[in-house]
């Protein structure tokens, strides 16, 4: 009878809490747009699946030696930890915020002495350990994201470079948003929280992952969850903004074919970009430098083994961890917040004042050029989502003209997009980091 | 709580602008690498040219007269 009562004792359904079980129903919300509604799933299966297993009761997947221990030990082991911690009770919160809060040597020595009594790391603690806290993870997919791009388009006709920098003000005038929201009074985020909120705005999922993890690590569930779940919607977040803002004769503008870019000119962009980030703006360089090197391995022709490796196989397994990784944040306490849904409603209104700013650049430069050469609907495209803010460009303008192809030309905004991010992400983390 | 609402403000204002400079400096550069390769590449002109009296020489034996001709369309074309 009390082996019975063990194992109901240590059963999920006795030890579940409301909030992980809203969690798990979140995870599993989140499959199933993956599945059935086909929102970007390569990342959100393995963010849904990670979010539920970090919220299975007991089995403290998603916490760290010390947080296991906490949850299970002994008084006597408690008050072991919270000497080391140097606090004098032992109610478990406290010394959960003092382990938070603690320095390094600290943590460690409390992580060492719950090892010494059988506590160790859940498995997906240590796969956000490994993969995103070191920053790893996201820096390995945008050298995947370089192998995979090509800058033909853009180096054609460079001015496009304009629309991909005009397009990350929507990640500036979401920050100012959220800390406005804050002088209100009705949310409380810090310059830092914003920053990593407004780079939803590049909707660049990598970009987005890094800035997250090293300005507002607290935050990163949800605005990993925000940014992939925009992304997959820019087919219907991006349409009606650029509708509005354009005219049908605008939208009829054809576009002169792109002249051919030798394969010097393609070796030598990723160059100039690491050169020009390298003297103006190193702390980008993570970023834009893993970019410019998987570039240079697809264009200098003779790693070609190297390249494929970069953006196939490399570019899943790395994946595969960020989504688990992510998942992992996605814990009750943290995502079932108020602050939470501020992240979805500035995420969105990020997404949309960014398209709207590429549109309107795009205006400006065709009036500039003459009223006949640039079509506005490739400005939406300057917010990365790459490839999908092209194909929208690209489908607007066959509906305005059944010949109007303008997918190559929407290209060359798109990866400057990225570009203007990753630039956005430096200056965010150089400002406030 | 003023203090946040400028600091978010300063940041956009640097953000942006630092952004727009950066992208305009990577499109002067941009440009100007691209005129140095077309004006400096040996690769591409040089070889079109090359290419052209192989064909002339094959012809030669057949015909002198067409080969009078078609030097002087190319000529004319030339010039």
């Amino acid at each position: 009878m009390d082996k019975l009562l063990d194992l109901w004792l240590a059963s999920g359904i006795y030890n579940i809490s409301v909030g992980q079980l809203v969690m798990i129903l979140v995870g599993l919300g989140l499959l199933y747009l993956a599945i059935r509604k086909n929102f970007e799933p390569l990342l959100l299966v393995p963010i849904g699946f990670g979010g539920i297993l970090a919220n299975i009761p007991e089995a403290g997947l998603a916490f760290s030696a010390v947080e296991n221990a906490v949850h299970f030990a002994s008084p006597e082991l408690l008050a072991n930890i919270a000497s080391v911690l140097g606090i004098s009770g032992i109610d478990p919160h406290d010394i959960l915020h003092a382990y938070h809060t603690s320095n390094t040597s600290t943590h460690a020595a409390a992580t060492l002495l719950a090892n010494d009594n059988n506590f160790s790391n859940g498995m997906l603690y240590n796969f956000y350990t490994v993969a995103i806290a070191s920053g790893a993870a996201p820096l390995i997919i945008f050298m995947g994201v370089g192998a995979m791009t090509d800058f033909g388009p853009l180096l054609a006709n460079p001015k496009t470079l304009f629309l991909g920098a005009a397009a990350q003000f929507g990640i500036f005038a979401t920050v100012l948003g959220a800390v406005a929201l804050t002088s209100l009074g009705l949310m409380d985020f810090s310059i830092q929280d914003a920053a990593a909120i407004g780079i939803i705005g590049g909707a660049d999922g990598p970009t987005a992952i890094y800035v997250a993890s090293l300005l507002a690590p607290q935050l990163l569930g949800a605005i990993a969850v925000a940014a992939y779940s925009y992304m997959a919607l820019v087919p219907l977040i991006q349409p009606p903004i650029m509708r509005a803002l354009t005219t049908e004769a605008e939208r009829k503008i054809k576009m002169v074919q792109l002249r051919h870019i030798s394969k010097l000119e393609k070796i030598l962009f990723p160059l100039s970009l690491l050169i020009l980030v390298a003297m103006l703006l190193p702390d980008a360089a993570p970023l834009l430098g893993m970019f410019c090197f998987g570039n240079l391995m697809r264009e200098c022709g003779v790693v070609d083994r190297l390249s494929d490796t970069a953006q196939n196989a490399l570019i899943n397994i790395v994946t595969i961890f960020l989504g688990l990784s992510v998942g992992s944040k996605l814990s009750a306490d943290k995502f079932l917040d108020i602050q939470t849904l501020g992240i979805l409603v500035l995420g969105i209104i990020a997404f949309g004042i960014g398209t709207a700013m590429g549109v309107l650049m795009a205006k400006f430069m065709n009036k500039l050029a003459g009223g006949n050469s640039i079509n506005p609907l490739i400005g939406s495209a300057g917010v990365s989502a790459v490839p999908m803010a092209a194909r929208v460009s690209n489908k607007l303008g066959l509906e305005a003209n059944s010949q109007n192809f303008l997918l190559m030309h929407a290209m060359g905004p798109n990866v400057a997009g990225v570009i203007g991010s990753a630039v956005a992400a430096g200056v965010m983390i150089k400002f406030v980091g | 709580m003023d203090n946040l609402l400028s600091e978010g403000l300063t940041l956009m204002v640097f953000g942006m602008g630092f952004v727009f400079t950066f992208l305009t400096l990577l499109v002067v550069v941009t440009t100007y690498m691209s005129k140095l390769v077309v004006k400096y590449e040996p690769a591409a002109q040089p070889k079109a040219t090359s290419s052209r009296p192989t064909p002339t020489v094959a012809v030669q034996q057949g015909s002198d007269e067409l080969v009078a001709v078609i030097s002087a369309a190319v000529h004319k074309y030339r010039s």
